[in-house]
């Protein structure tokens, strides 16, 4: 329990504020919860889950009180009554919300439901998934098209590049099987450095899991409230946003010359180098 | 065989209604943490005997007393 909620300091204690300070409100409801807890308290089973939820909430009061100091005191939502998210008092959904505009997206996808359970939550994939997915290239980006044509060679990406773009396919040379071997060996460069990004988040092999977890037919990893989690979740989702600007601004130059830039890609595909400016 | 068995509170029924009074009150100590634990485990091993208990009294076959209980 101990590693569950990092080591305590010599008097550490899980305060949340003393009945004194309490509105009528919240003392009302506190007491409504303790007479709905002792019309189940006979059932060991129901007592269990009791312990569980008390010890569950009170974790994310510590990482609320840990990641967000000033709002933790200044909050006034209530630790008794049920938030949004009704297996969660308000102010565990209020640090859920912190946590979402702050530091990750929590509520995205299958998490927006009223009726989620976080103790174990997964994220939602920023990424494309290929299994279910019909993809629209109108809709996607320019740059994730042109990769995609590196890892399919499908006629219908040709053809949305030679109908939007004017690509003449005869003028860039053909796309090799499978990327050269030295790809992914050879010491990454300020050039080439989007580039791999761009072929690793397609291929979903980024070791990011904003872009790597799968989201279509099956949960993927699933996350637990502890610190090493936030911080992980978040520095990775900081790394998948700086990448995705990497993208936006490769769309804008594939946009202004899409021809010489599926050519500079076809050839670091097929060549393992760059070709000169 | 269940007159046998030690006639208590099932420990986090004891434990539930300390750390609810101590919640209202205000919270709780790193130790109240600690103990969830232990108690927990504790408590879920007599659910699970009570619950074998009562599997394997379910497969008794029936047999007739020679005493009819009262209200019978």
């Amino acid at each position: 329990m101990s590693a569950l909620l990092g080591k305590p300091a010599l008097n550490s204690a899980f305060f949340y504020g003393s009945d004194k300070n309490l509105n009528f409100g919240e003392r009302l409801t506190r007491a409504t919860d303790y007479l709905e807890f002792k019309t189940r308290i006979g059932n060991a089973a129901k007592a269990c889950e009791t312990i569980e939820r008390i010890v569950s909430e009170s974790r994310k009061f510590e990482l609320y009180k840990k990641y967000f100091p000033e709002k933790w005191k200044n909050s006034r939502a209530s630790f008794s009554r049920r938030g949004f998210y009704f297996n969660y008092s308000e102010r565990a959904n209020e640090f859920f919300t912190l946590v979402n505009e702050h530091l990750f997206p929590l509520f995205d996808g299958w998490n927006e439901d009223e009726e989620t359970d976080f103790e174990e939550f997964s994220i939602f994939s920023l990424n494309i998934d290929f299994c279910c997915t019909e993809i629209e290239y109108e809709y996607i980006s320019l740059a994730y098209s042109a990769g995609l044509l590196l890892f399919t060679n499908n006629e219908e990406i040709w053809e949305f590049f030679e109908q939007k773009y004017n690509v003449r396919r005869k003028n860039l040379p053909e796309i090799n099987d499978s990327a050269h071997k030295n790809l992914w060996r050879d010491k990454r460069t300020a050039s080439s450095d989007p580039l791999l990004n761009l072929l690793e988040i397609i291929d979903h092999t980024t070791g990011n899991p904003w872009f790597d977890t799968s989201g279509c037919c099956e949960y993927g990893e699933t996350y637990r409230w502890d610190e090493r989690t936030i911080n992980l979740l978040s520095d990775s989702f900081r790394e998948a946003k700086r990448m995705l600007d990497e993208m936006d601004e490769m769309d804008v130059l594939i946009k202004n010359d899409p021809e010489k830039w599926l050519k500079r890609l076809i050839v670091f595909w097929n060549e393992g180098v760059l070709p000169d400016e | 065989m269940l007159c046998e068995e030690n006639e208590r509170i099932n420990p986090a029924i004891i434990l539930a209604e300390e750390l609810m009074r101590k919640t209202n009150a205000g919270g709780f100590y790193f130790d109240d943490i600690e103990r969830t634990k232990i108690v927990l485990n504790e408590s879920r091993r007599e659910i699970e005997t009570v619950n074998r208990q009562f599997e394997a009294f379910e497969k008794l076959p029936a047999s007739p007393s020679r005493i009819v209980p009262k209200g019978f």
